[in-house]
């Protein structure tokens, strides 16, 4: 046990090299972590969590780096921990720290190695059970994915460390290595192993280090920059890809997501080169890879070399009798396994549930088996190697390209495959393959081409090396990149700066200042509320991370059985007078099957009648009885309006969640008996993808339209009961806009013919940034229709959305959000009074 | 001793794995591991030629870069191993 007791006196390894800093390095380093603090906010970097983090770790730094040396590990674990109470709140910090120093004090226990590793199972056992939900945990469920990401690897190399080292390190080493600074924001983190945790530590000068760290927070930056760039702008969902210039970008920004995963991991490892830690590189130039071994080398380093020391050289060890070959290959396959395995416990431990999908099981058997074949090869060929700059004629640069041009292309297919939803999701994509082949076609091949060919210009600087060992010259030049990105990226943050390049450009910067949803993931999200469907089963989706904070029981409505399936195109409809009290309170379905009041089946005389019709926004979603903006408006009426043409009010809320367009012709029929003086159809945006879909789920599950003009797109179209979804929606998608049009008319036309009055309403989802997919064209079409126009898409601009929405994971309007919007659309309604009141009474 | 076996693992190194390369170049303390000279592969035939000449047996702990980085730490565990 005395290994656990505390020992600050301890000095770090000798390393011979200057662990202090001249005044001068000292504030170059400030001012630069300064420019990078601004760059995070500029830039919203990940999360306001991970802002307060760096601003912490740079204060931090600050201190740190004039401590005399035997202090500045206690002080780095220290600050580690007040990260962890930062981040996680003084409950949860408290009780994450508390599970993971249990572990590591197990780890020390005074019995033999096999009875720690016996109790750790045991105790890991409980852990498993309780993050499955089998048994009861007192701590908060948002604690596991950070616990997790600390523990679920590092507790195994730091076993198999204290199994083979003489020494374990000191208290400050352990609580450093598993709460490490920055973990406590990250989910996602990189495998750092622990012996060279320890012995690289201010093992080279301490200004040189310091400033290498910068270079990687930079790096890490730019790398979440682009990533924005493909995740916001380049993405396509496989319904789009109906072209091979699509197709070719599919693959492309599918495969450019991991910038995010590399982005991170060089924020991680620069912050911890602050404190000494002189971590090797995480990724190496990942895209430049020229074959599969080389790829398995370059991305995600620390993986590949935790994989290495913990299962790949145990096994390859045991196994050498059997000679090198089999070793080789038998090792290299089990490592992938094991690899796939790894990822599935990995997912455990962030979400709760197993990752079990074919897909992953048959990428990484893929991927190994290339390895092996790779790896066969170089054992008989080699591989080349230089300890300067390679002597390449233009024949072997070619050669080099082409090869790693293969190489991207045939990962880039292979990532395609991991990360598809489905598996008919990506044979789909292929169609696209049958053209048209026009110049567009060759952008993404050309730019891939290109950025490979320059990185292929060979480079005289070693990998790792000390940062004092380096030339000068690639010292200088680092310093310089540096400060020019550093420089130029807060510059063009700055919004002056970016207007004055124009509007466009302007533009496209903003939009890459936020860390939202992409409109994929942000669709996904909304489908997901009714649809149960959480298909974020890849890291490289943001959404697994706002799905990661999810309680398990969000919205007990959920549950609620609130809607009963019924026959035919309608597919489910609220349940008649049914009351459920939600952990928001009370929601009561009237007799008629609305979320409302009950009401007459025919308005009084001297009563206005609207009937409203939408989703879940409008229906109230994670909102009590009588919070809904529906009802905010009807009782704002009846208590304000009273110089209007009409002595009472009645809005009679239609909306039902989860109702995409085409459904709300079924609604809107029996609206129109209950003669009603107004529609109110709410969109809430992307009316035309999601009348695509609906009509394509309806074709495909054999449900009969109802609609001829539908069933005529839907012949026309060539939508079978065979086809996958993502096939249907392609087929469908050029019908999308004729098809919104068919509804919207239909809605406006048979209100007309009744004297009723059809409005039409915008309302935005509530969520931050200016996505507006669909919306100029959904306007167009809701006016050429002949609605009476409300568009209320800047309703939220000029609130803080997370104090009107439910929750991050869940962009309804919350009560707050109800006052909000009924708070404008009253105005809107009184200021087309003429049209949709008083014409009502004539 | 140390030195006749820092020799013959350099000249092993240069054979296997740096063919053409300069000897002056692979210094006693240049990083193999960090900088990919020695990757997987390469480090299995190093291993297995070490334990080969030297009769020695080395173990899967070993096989990393405190062990194995540099020319020196090298010949260090082959000495250390053959006493």
């Amino acid at each position: 046990m005395s290994s656990i007791l505390p020992s600050i006196a301890a000095p770090p390894l000798e390393s011979g090299h200057k662990a202090s800093i001249r005044l001068i390095d000292f504030l170059l380093v400030l001012a630069q972590l300064g420019l990078v603090l601004l760059l995070f906010r500029q830039f919203q970097i990940e999360s306001a969590a991970f802002i307060q983090l760096s601003v912490l770790a740079f204060a931090g730094f600050a201190i740190h780096s004039w401590l005399p040396l035997p202090y500045r590990l206690p002080f780095f674990a220290l600050l580690s921990l007040a990260g962890v109470g930062l981040v996680m709140g003084l409950e949860n910090g408290a009780w994450l720290i508390g599970i993971g120093v249990v572990l590591i004090a197990i780890c020390h226990l005074p019995f033999s190695f096999g009875v720690r590793t016996g109790i750790l199972i045991i105790v890991g056992g409980i852990l498993i059970a309780q993050r499955g939900a089998f048994l009861p945990a007192p701590w908060s469920q948002a604690i596991w994915p950070i616990l997790g990401s600390m523990f679920m690897f590092r507790l195994l190399v730091y076993l198999y460390d204290l199994k083979h080292e003489k020494t374990s390190g000191t208290l400050s080493q352990k609580l450093a290595y598993f709460f490490m600074l920055p973990n406590a924001c990250f989910p996602l983190f990189p495998v750092v192993d622990y012996k060279t945790f320890r012995t690289n530590y201010y093992d080279d000068d301490a200004y040189r280090t310091y400033q290498v760290g910068v270079d990687w927070i930079v790096r890490g930056v730019i790398h979440l920059l682009l990533y924005r760039v493909f995740y916001y702008h380049l993405t396509l969902a496989p319904h789009e890809v109906v072209e091979p210039s699509q197709l070719t970008q599919y693959l492309v920004s599918n495969f450019m997501l991991y910038l995010r995963v590399s982005g991170l991991f060089h924020l991680v490892v620069g912050m911890l080169h602050l404190f000494g830690f002189r971590l090797p590189e995480t990724h190496n130039r990942y895209l430049l890879a020229s074959s599969f071994t080389d790829f398995w080398r370059r991305i995600n380093i620390y993986w590949k070399d935790f994989m290495q020391k913990l299962f790949y050289y145990p096994a390859v060890f045991k196994l050498r009798k059997l000679g090198t070959t089999k070793a080789l290959v038998i090792a290299t396959l089990y490592v992938f396994l094991m690899t796939w395995f790894l990822h599935a416990y990995q997912w455990f431990w962030l979400r709760g549930t197993m990752l079990l999908v074919w897909q992953d099981v048959l990428f990484w058997a893929i991927l190994g088996v290339l390895v092996v074949f790779n790896s066969l090869y170089e054992i008989r060929h080699g591989r080349k190697r230089t300890l300067g700059r390679e002597q390449r004629t233009w024949r072997d640069v070619a050669k080099l390209i082409l090869r790693t041009y293969a190489t991207f292309w045939f990962i880039t297919i292979l990532w395609s495959f991991w990360t598809a939803e489905t598996l008919s999701d990506w044979f789909s994509l292929w169609t696209a393959l049958k053209g048209p082949y026009n110049a567009e076609f060759l952008l993404f091949p050309l730019v891939v081409l290109a950025v490979i060919a320059v990185g292929s210009i060979p480079r005289a600087s070693m990998r790792n090396v000390r940062a004092t060992e380096q030339s000068q010259a690639d010292w200088s030049r680092q310093r310089a990149v540096t400060v020019v990105a550093l420089v130029a990226l807060v510059a063009v943050g700055v919004e002056d700066v970016a207007t004055k390049l124009g509007p466009n450009v302007a533009t496209f910067v903003h939009s890459l200042r936020s860390g939202q949803l992409s409109r994929l993931d942000t669709a996904k999200l909304e489908r997901g509320y009714y649809e149960n469907l959480l298909s974020v089963d890849r890291f490289n989706s943001q959404l697994w991370e706002v799905y990661t904070n999810k309680p398990a029981n969000w919205l007990d409505v959920d549950n609620a059985n609130l809607k009963r399936f019924v026959s035919g195109f309608q597919r489910n409809e609220l349940i008649p007078s049914f009351v459920f009290n939600s952990r928001y309170g009370p929601i009561s379905i009237n007799r008629l099957g609305m979320r409302d009041q009950d009401y007459t089946d025919a308005p009084t005389p001297g009563t206005y009648r609207a009937v409203v019709l939408g989703a879940s926004s409008v229906m109230g979603w994670g909102v009590a009885d009588g919070e809904t903006f529906e009802a905010l408006i009807e009782a704002r009426l009846n208590r304000e309006f009273t110089q209007g043409p009409f002595a009472r009010y009645e809005l009679l809320n239609m909306a039902v969640p989860g109702y995409e367009p085409p459904q709300q012709l079924l609604p809107f029929m029996k609206a129109l008996d209950l003669q009603p003086h107004a529609i109110y159809y709410v969109a809430t945006g992307r009316e035309i993808k999601r009348s695509v879909r609906y009509l394509a789920n309806a074709a495909r599950d054999g449900l009969e339209i109802p609609f001829e003009r539908l069933r005529q797109i839907v012949q026309v179209a060539g939508v079978t009961r065979q086809m996958d979804e993502a096939a249907a929606m392609r087929a469908l998608a050029p019908y999308g806009a004729e098809m919104l049009m068919y509804i919207y008319m239909d809605i406006v036309e048979k209100s007309r013919s009744r004297g009723i009055a059809p409005v039409f309403i915008f309302l935005p989802q509530v969520r931050q940034g200016q996505w507006v997919e669909e919306t100029p064209e959904i306007l167009k079409i809701a006016r050429e229709s002949g609605f009476v126009m409300i568009n209320m898409d800047d309703v939220y601009a000029s609130h803080d959305v997370t104090t009107i929405r439910l929750a991050e994971w869940d962009h309804h309007p919350n009560a707050r959000g109800h006052e909000v919007t009924a708070e404008r659309l009253y105005r809107e309604l009184m200021s087309l009074r003429a049209e949709v009141f008083d014409a009502a009474k004539r | 001793m140390s030195e006749q076996v820092k020799r013959a693992v350099k000249d092993f190194i240069l054979k296997e794995f740096l063919p053409g390369e300069d000897p002056a170049n692979l210094t006693d303390d240049l990083p193999l591991i960090t900088t990919g000279i020695l990757d997987s592969i390469a480090t299995l035939k190093l291993v297995l030629h070490l334990e080969e000449k030297y009769g020695i047996t080395l173990e899967a702990h070993e096989a990393d870069k405190e062990h194995l980085d540099t020319l020196d730490k090298i010949t260090a565990l082959v000495a250390g191993k053959m006493k």
